[in-house]
């Protein structure tokens, strides 16, 4: 872990299987975060959308399942658009206790990734400019 | 940087890439650095109009400007537009929101099967 790991712990009121359901449930990721294309399946791709303004799916966020150890531990990159192709790694880890689950997250390669960001971010200027503007925005609230 | 000052360079960048003549000023840094003689030979305005742009660049923080010889060349700063800072505190604030939502939603989903076993 380096100092540009992003790493946080909750502690949530269910068991562990029902915490990783919604990690890995397509329609359950859509309950905090944006629902997948299809369950999350060990070595598999997978896309999370959303929704542009006129109802078609976007891919906001995408990359590959690198391990599965239900229910304690899933580990997958993590792509966005900004990032130029680049991968980050997010591993989620889950521990019984007190009755309920430990949910820790690390987010690694972040600073990495920024850092072929900026280079997208200058090539996208003439085509999505209004929208990365927002996106930046947005990002830096 | 902290979060207000952070706040506030972000301004600068948006102020300075609100007009399109100092974002086609960028596009042209992209590709190498430029004198102000040089960024004026590309547009059709007066070397003090391409000036006022390029200072409003710096202080966005997307430029710099560095003396070479009797020449000052403008060079792009690409980290102007999002640093790493940025990016880390974006995450930073975009999993405690998600992580939250995902409480919310896992114990909501947890009562609901507890009230059904008591039926």
């Amino acid at each position: 872990m380096t100092t540009t790991t992003i790493s946080k712990t909750i502690f949530v009121n269910a068991a562990r299987e029902t915490v990783w359901s919604f990690l890995t449930d397509k329609d359950k990721l859509g309950e905090w975060y944006h629902p997948a294309e299809a369950d999350l399946a060990e070595n598999a791709d997978y896309v999370l959308f959303a929704r542009n303004d006129d109802g078609t799916k976007k891919r906001q966020v995408w990359g590959r399942v690198v391990e599965m150890d239900q229910p304690s531990r899933l580990v997958t990159t993590f792509i966005i658009e900004p990032f130029n192709g680049a991968e980050t790694i997010v591993t989620w880890a889950l521990e019984n206790a007190a009755g309920g689950t430990r949910l820790s997250l690390t987010h690694e390669g972040i600073a990495e990734a920024a850092d072929k960001s900026a280079i997208q971010f200058l090539t996208a200027l003439d085509a999505g400019w209004d929208n990365h503007l927002g996106r930046l925005r947005e990002s830096v609230k | 940087m902290n979060a207000s000052a952070q706040s506030h360079a972000a301004q600068g960048a948006f102020r300075a890439l609100a007009d399109p003549t100092r974002r086609d000023i960028v596009m042209f840094l992209s590709e190498q650095d430029m004198t102000i003689g040089e960024v004026v030979d590309r547009f059709d305005i007066t070397r003090a109009a391409i000036k006022k742009h390029l200072i409003v660049l710096e202080d966005g923080g997307l430029i710099s400007v560095h003396p070479i010889g009797r020449e000052r060349v403008n060079r792009l700063e690409p980290l102007g537009f999002k640093s790493v800072n940025g990016w880390l505190n974006h995450f930073n604030h975009f999993w405690d929101d998600r992580m939250s939502k995902l409480a919310t939603a896992v114990e909501k989903e947890n009562l609901k099967k507890q009230h059904e076993k008591k039926k």
